[in-house]
């Protein structure tokens, strides 16, 4: 390697602080992500997953009621304890009305980034509000160094705290109920879920998330999985409120005097 | 659902009587009276006047008012429309309260009279949904609020505490059932064939005050129990007017709908800040002491689904045939 070949590369390196392996994918430049006033990652936008994660986290051909998926679990499989894999058979036969996405309930923690409809996050440095247009709840991930509150809680989607580590948003989430679903072939979590995410930008316009999911009362070991979340870029793109738990009773509330009085 | 009463930080719930139902911190007390007109501690008989005029308090970096935080207001919740402390409809003995005088005034500032200027068939409408809130011998008179639905541009500042937080282009609120995105920008409404329970809402800031305009009502949420209500043909323009001493604002809507009114009307609602000495009351402030030893305290809001009402009037309407 000659001296002036050296120098390019040593400079190339300290302005730009990536690896040469990461260097070599342009596409990918880290220095062009938005970031905050305060320097960190700006996650700010309109964000969905494409693919058929909600229809089952694990690998799956087509059926009747899900297009086929190569699945979003690191390994394949969710390892799931004996007892609770004989519970997720039960779940999936009675998936088309026993999936509480059927009810149009909270999602909760990953499924809501991953369930099928797009999400608005809105940041500040003391935290990172998401909305989820499904069914439209609030979830807020604190990142002003406080803790998960003390004693038992049951949110729907879970309490969340996070850190920086670099350019990853480390987010460590319990508290959960034992009411949600992970998707709607009926796998499933305990009340003793403990849901560790990482939220990096792949480029500018996409989000790589990983979560792994830990519970002793139903899984053999914590295990991972993984999307990417894509920018709405549409003009004019926003969220339609979603409250799709009335349907069942909109009908009960017709405007009073249905227009007969004009 | 779940009922289990959560073990919380504070034992100030229990002490006040309240239950934390399970459905992530839906706040519901038994009975349901006890919470008709929120605790003492943060309820006023008067609106203060706030003028519309120039901000002169601390602002973003985006240029835009700092109003963020957690707020209530501060004359009762939605029992009553017109007289927001003489007590709901669905009191089968109606408490002595004392002169009209006594009590916070009519939330329709204008007309002077305090009524709202229904049509002669609309107010019938309304009278018979008070008249059954008690016993809703058809679904209808079952309140949406109590099966979880969101309150609705309006009743939502006669509810529980809420959030106000910021961002450049917009204004986000956090209640207790629903939560509205205002975008401070000249976007259209959505199609009008889209129709909403809590609209869609497109704001801006004039000096200390936040006007918005929500479109796209389904007006489903009547605006109180007492029935009142307009049609989705409502237009709804929101003045938001903040004392830049930040410690209040004043709520004012003028509703807009020739097809339930005889005229415009403003409700007005007056709305104070929670701070980290407002007392833990679970009607006003539903906010918890963050968990950060060693530093300074702060509150923070706690998770609010309600999916799945199981609250006293949602059991009414389990109950009806």
């Amino acid at each position: 390697m000659t001296r002036a070949l050296v120098l390019a590369s040593a400079i190339s390196f300290a302005v730009v602080l990536v690896s040469p392996a990461e260097r070599l994918t342009a596409q990918d430049d880290r220095s062009a992500i938005p970031r905050t006033s305060d320097g960190k990652p700006d996650f700010s936008g309109v964000w969905q997953t494409l693919g058929a994660a909600d229809y089952d986290l694990e690998p799956h051909g087509t059926r009747k009621d899900a297009p086929p998926g190569l699945g979003i679990v690191d390994g394949g499989a969710i390892p799931y304890q004996p007892a609770a894999l004989v519970q997720r058979h039960k779940n999936f036969a009675a998936r088309a009305t026993a999936d509480p996405r059927s009810k149009c309930f909270t999602l909760g923690t990953p499924r809501g980034i991953y369930g099928g409809e797009p999400l608005q996050i809105f940041q500040r440095p003391r935290d990172l509000t998401l909305v989820y247009q499904f069914g439209h709840p609030v979830r807020t991930i604190h990142t002003n160094g406080t803790r998960h509150p003390e004693g038992t809680l049951d949110f729907w989607l879970g309490d969340s705290r996070g850190t920086w580590e670099g350019d990853t948003l480390m987010v460590d989430v319990t508290q959960f109920n034992g009411e949600t679903w992970l998707d709607r072939s009926g796998n499933f979590h305990s009340d003793a879920l403990h849901v560790v995410e990482r939220w990096s930008f792949l480029d500018r316009n996409t989000i790589s998330y990983a979560a792994t999911l830990e519970d002793p009362k139903v899984y053999t070991r914590p295990w991972t999985l993984r999307v990417l979340l894509y920018r709405h870029r549409e003009p004019g793109f926003q969220l339609i409120e979603n409250y799709c738990y009335t349907l069942d009773y909109d009908e009960f509330y017709p405007v009073p005097g249905g227009g007969s009085h004009e | 659902m779940n009922r289990r009463v959560s073990a919380l930080g504070s034992g100030l719930w229990a002490l006040a009587g309240f239950r934390l139902v399970a459905l992530g911190a839906a706040l519901w007390l038994g009975p349901a009276t006890a919470f008709a007109q929120g605790p003492a501690s943060f309820r006023e008989r008067t609106v203060p006047l706030i003028a519309s005029g120039e901000w002169t308090g601390a602002r973003l970096a985006d240029g835009q008012p700092d109003v963020q935080g957690h707020w209530s207001n501060t004359i009762g919740n939605h029992n009553n429309f017109t007289d927001p402390q003489g007590g709901g409809p669905d009191e089968e003995q109606p408490r002595a309260r004392g002169a009209r005088a006594d009590r916070a005034p009519s939330r329709v500032s204008d007309p002077p009279s305090g009524e709202v200027p229904f049509q002669p068939w609309a107010r019938a409408k309304a009278a018979e949904f008070a008249a059954h809130l008690s016993n809703p011998t058809r679904p209808e008179f079952v309140e949406p609020l109590a099966r979880c639905a969101p309150a609705g541009p309006t009743k939502s500042f006669m509810w529980h505490g809420y959030e106000i937080r910021q961002y450049p282009g917009y204004v986000l609120f956090l209640f207790d059932s629903g939560t509205r995105i205002v975008r401070l920008d000249d976007s259209p409404h959505l199609a009008a064939s889209i129709k909403l329970w809590n609209g869609d809402s497109r704001g801006y800031w004039e000096g200390n005050t936040l006007v918005v305009e929500v479109a796209n009502n389904n007006s489903k949420a009547r605006l109180a129990r007492t029935g009142e209500f307009a049609s989705e043909k409502v237009q709804i323009k929101e003045r938001y007017i903040f004392d830049p001493k930040g410690d209040r604002f004043t709520y004012e809507a003028v509703y807009t709908d020739p097809t339930v009114f005889t005229r415009p009307f403003t409700v007005t609602i007056p709305n104070k800040r929670i701070t980290l000495d407002t007392p833990q009351d679970g009607w006003n402030n539903v906010t918890f002491r963050a968990n950060r030893p060693g530093t300074d305290p702060i509150i923070e809001a706690w998770e609010r689904v309600c999916v799945e009402n199981n609250g006293p009037h949602g059991d009414v309407a389990a109950a009806a045939p």
